[in-house]
């Protein structure tokens, strides 16, 4: 691809997402594909984690992370797809216009036909959290911190020995074994939930590795001393613990990429902090879609390529004429026991299912979609947990054009 | 080999002296015990450039933030560091503090400060953000922000550039009385020097120690910050701070010269000057100010929380004593302000050194040095298309929250008075000061500092 044009399809993060809406554009004949990435090589966070369980829902086989990466970058072989590494989205315009820049492209405007976002998630730290205590120059962490730290070969401070993971959903125990392979002991990992938020066996699997897997507990200062973390403080049901400790790990608590967006014309749900979307995976900016983890708190690296595929998919029809390339459909209004949805639009148009996420627990109710007092649709699981995804189908011949609808959880 | 001057200290007011002293035809060595500069006071502040017009009229500290503030806006902008005066707002919500505002405003008024008093209604056409209840407000408009982390830097640079000779990680353990002066044991050996002064900052009364002084004891003030993301400067541009009550300035709200909106200091008085804790109760009280000053910013993501450490002393004014008979000048208690009053600080205490204690010269010529403009309102290297097009390096982003390109960390890994620690790279750079703080870029930086620092 020359330099001075401008490609046809602009899709922003290497990641799952961004790799299999390139796939998917590539299959349907689509040419003119650029992908760029910030970071020096392509594949997005599991390209750290050196550990199985990436890519299942999309390629049907338990990868490592690098792993999934790879096949996701096999599968583009041959295909007129460019990735563009160290370059950065700036600014992003209806039209759409999109400014960039990096070592290859400068600081330039791109105009492509259409865009798809995939610029991911990170999780938040003690600063975001606010968690007080002392001052340490090293040991307080992020999971994916302490992922790049290690497969980027960057020696670990030398006082780090020990450390506890603040989480307990899957990313916790990503954090764990990463600890692990690096020498370091998890003493303990914190949760606030009476369970863990990850799989159940994978707790005592923890505890058999000798970490003590606290629930119910949160962690309430860091004690800090000579600049390295020496204790945390934690707050159990059983009263105020001090855990020795050289670091802290925090983990998940996902906040969606948009800097970019700031000020731009995508808007953004105040529930997920992501773009919202249709079923198509349109924006609200004509010809703008966005796919992966950008969009909701964090889902599989699987779910989020078959995000990515069927973006690119829409994007593909888009650019064929045969779908419009504004969003449309009915909003879904949501009642306050319920935390997000995606897509937040409703039309109808089948495509990926709505995944919906609890604020607390519920037992002996189930969700159900209305408009005014005619029930579309209703589910059948009567227990919905937090932080679970909850996946969902309504028919779509059901689906309003417009207006919006209501779900919510009825007896 | 003998110094004719030694400088305890590499803090804003360590390193302002010796750029002062680097003027003059002498031989000065600045020591600082911390591996970088401007590690201790001068790295956790408020980061304004106060005019004086907020300090009690009559004290020393006044006339030397009033000199020094007029001498920054003048010397600041050929070094590369940024200002902004955003002005400042004062503001009361009861009789007392409008008693007390009509004070300053009159104090203002008669010693030749910009200030200007605004009624209620007023107050919130210009920031119809503030929570309710103001009665009225004192504006200060030459209140500006400026860069606390590039200041010491430039001031070093600048002193090394013309002469001064510059060692870190050089703690002075030991002081003793030579020939011509001092003696001084360090680390790595000891070094002699005609006369000493002692900008010790917070562990100031521990530098007079060594001489046998005890005239003040540090007795460090704790200040909690927190800072908010780039959205909330959006929202709020301006210093907003209660009217002082006679304990306290109380918590302000400011932007800072990153783009960002800092919340802070508390105000307490701790035993241990390393204690720099953030407290439940410092963050309530941070929290508080927001919803009193400015609610709408209570929502808005913080990026980090951090503390710093005041070296106040049981004194209310700066204690500059000249024992020039001794050869040995202490400058302490410089307690809140130091970043303002710096080169107003400066200039006294070469005052009083030249020519009383040394007839030297002033140069004939001054090697000029700039220092990279970290502002966020500054053109950022990588919106510079020339500068990209010679040097992909600043296309390239390595902090993504803050836009820090690969170009700029090589410099400041390449540049004299290289920073070795990750912390120092972070402040020359701003590199891992955003909002994820170093998830996304943290190894990078890592791995690029453990490349050029072994």
């Amino acid at each position: 691809m020359a330099h001075d044009t401008d490609p046809r399809v602009l899709i922003v993060g290497a990641g799952p997402a961004g790799l299999a809406a390139a796939h998917a554009l590539a299959r349907q004949g689509v040419g003119g594909i650029l992908v760029i990435d910030r970071d020096d090589a392509p594949g997005g966070l599991p390209r750290f984690c050196h550990h199985p369980g990436f890519g299942l829902e999309y390629a049907r086989w338990p990868y490592t992370g690098p792993g999934f990466v790879k096949r996701l970058l096999h599968d583009l072989k041959g295909a007129d797809v460019r990735i563009a590494c160290r370059t950065t989205l700036l600014s992003l315009r209806a039209g759409p216009e999109v400014e960039v820049v990096g070592p290859s492209t400068g600081l330039r405007w791109i105009r492509p036909e259409t865009v798809i976002l995939a610029t991911g998630i990170r999780e938040s730290n003690r600063g975001n959290l606010a968690i007080p205590g002392g001052r340490a120059e090293s040991g307080i962490l992020t999971t994916g911190q302490l992922q790049q730290i290690v497969a980027r070969k960057v020696a670990l401070p030398k006082r780090l020995k020990s450390i506890i993971v603040v989480g307990t959903e899957h990313v916790a125990f990503s954090a764990i074994w990463t600890a692990r392979n690096a020498g370091l002991r998890v003493t303990a990992m914190i949760g606030g939930e009476d369970r863990i938020m990850s799989f159940a066996p994978f707790g005592g699997l923890a505890r058999l590795l000798g970490t003590a897997v606290m629930t119910q507990s949160r962690i309430r200062e860091i004690e800090a001393k000579d600049g390295a973390v020496v204790a945390a403080i934690i707050e159990t049901p059983a009263g105020t613990r001090r855990l020795p400790t050289d670091g802290v790990v925090f983990t998940a608590n996902w906040i969606p990429e948009t800097a970019a967006l700031a000020g731009g014309p995508v808007a953004l749900d105040p529930r997920t902090a992501g773009p919202t979307i249709d079923q198509a995976m349109r924006t609200s900016t004509r010809g703008i879609f966005a796919a992966g983890n950008v969009l909701h708190g964090v889902e599989s690296s699987g779910w989020c390529a078959n995000e990515g595929r069927h973006a690119g998919d829409m994007a593909a029809r888009f650019l064929r004429g045969e779908i419009d390339g504004n969003q449309a459909g009915a909003r879904i209004e949501l009642s306050p026991d319920l935390d997000f949805i995606v897509p937040q639009l409703w039309n109808g148009a089948g495509g990926l299912p709505f995944n919906l996420r609890m604020t607390a627990d519920v037992g002996g109710r189930k969700l159900a979609l209305t408009v005014g007092e005619t029930i579309l649709w209703s589910g059948d699981r009567r227990r919905l947990l937090r932080r679970r995804r909850i996946s969902f189908r309504p028919a779509a011949e059901k689906a309003p054009c417009d207006g919006a609808a209501m779900l919510h959880l009825i007896d | 080999m003998t110094y004719d001057i030694a400088i305890i200290g590499g803090g804003v007011v360590g390193t302002a002296i010796a750029r002062e002293l680097s003027r003059y035809d002498l031989k000065t060595v600045l020591v600082e015990a911390r591996s970088e500069l401007g590690d201790e006071a001068s790295k956790g502040n408020s980061a304004l450039m106060c005019s004086g017009v907020d300090v009690p009229a009559g004290s020393l500290e006044r006339r030397l933030v009033r000199r020094g503030y007029a001498r920054y806006c003048a010397e600041a902008p050929a070094m590369g560091l940024p200002i902004r005066k955003v002005g400042a707002i004062v503001l009361a919500w009861n009789e007392e503090q409008e008693a007390t505002l009509d004070k300053d405003l009159a104090d203002a008024r008669e010693n030749g400060f910009a200030a200007e008093a605004l009624g209620s209604t007023e107050v919130y056409r210009r920031w119809p953000h503030f929570g309710p209840g103001i009665r009225c407000g004192l504006w200060l408009p030459d209140e500006a922000i400026v860069d606390p982390f590039s200041t010491p830097h430039a001031y070093a640079l600048d002193a090394l550039e013309n002469g001064v000779e510059i060692r870190r990680a050089w703690r002075v353990q030991r002081a003793e009385p030579a020939a011509q002066g001092w003696r001084l044991h360090g680390p790595d050996g000891q070094l002699e020097a005609r006369c000493v002064v002692n900008a010790g900052g917070i562990r100031g009364d521990e530098v007079d120690a060594l001489a046998g002084h005890s005239d003040f004891a540090i007795r460090p003030r704790r200040g909690q910050y927190m800072i908010l993301d780039k959205s909330a400067s959006a929202i709020h541009d301006v210093i907003a701070m209660p009217a002082p009550t006679p304990t306290t300035r109380g918590i302000l709200i400011a932007p800072t010269i990153f783009g960002n909106v800092l919340v802070g200091p508390t105000a307490e008085d701790v035993t241990d000057r390393d204690d720099r804790r953030v407290t439940e109760d410092g963050l309530r009280q941070l929290r508080h100010a927001i919803a009193t000053i400015a609610p709408v910013l209570a929502d808005q993501p913080v990026n980090t929380i951090f503390a710093g450490m005041r070296p106040a002393t049981q004194f209310r004014d700066y204690q500059i004593i000249p024992r020039l008979s001794q050869r040995w000048l202490t400058v302490g208690g410089i307690r809140s302000t130091g970043l303002s009053a710096s080169l107003g600080i400066a200039e006294h205490v070469v005052g009083l050194l030249i020519p009383a204690l040394f007839d030297a010269p002033r140069k004939p010529n001054t090697r000029p040095i700039t220092v990279p403009d970290l502002s966020e309102a500054a053109q950022r290297p990588w919106q510079d298309t020339a500068r990209i097009h010679c040097d992909p390096d600043y296309a390239e982003m390595v902090c993504h929250c803050e836009r820090i390109s690969l170009g700029e960390i090589r410099d400041a890994l390449a540049s004299p008075l290289a920073p070795s620690t990750l912390n120092g790279l972070k402040r020359r750079t701003r590199a891992m000061f955003g909002r994820c703080q170093g998830f996304y870029c943290g190894a990078r930086v890592q791995a690029l500092l453990d490349a050029q620092v072994p």
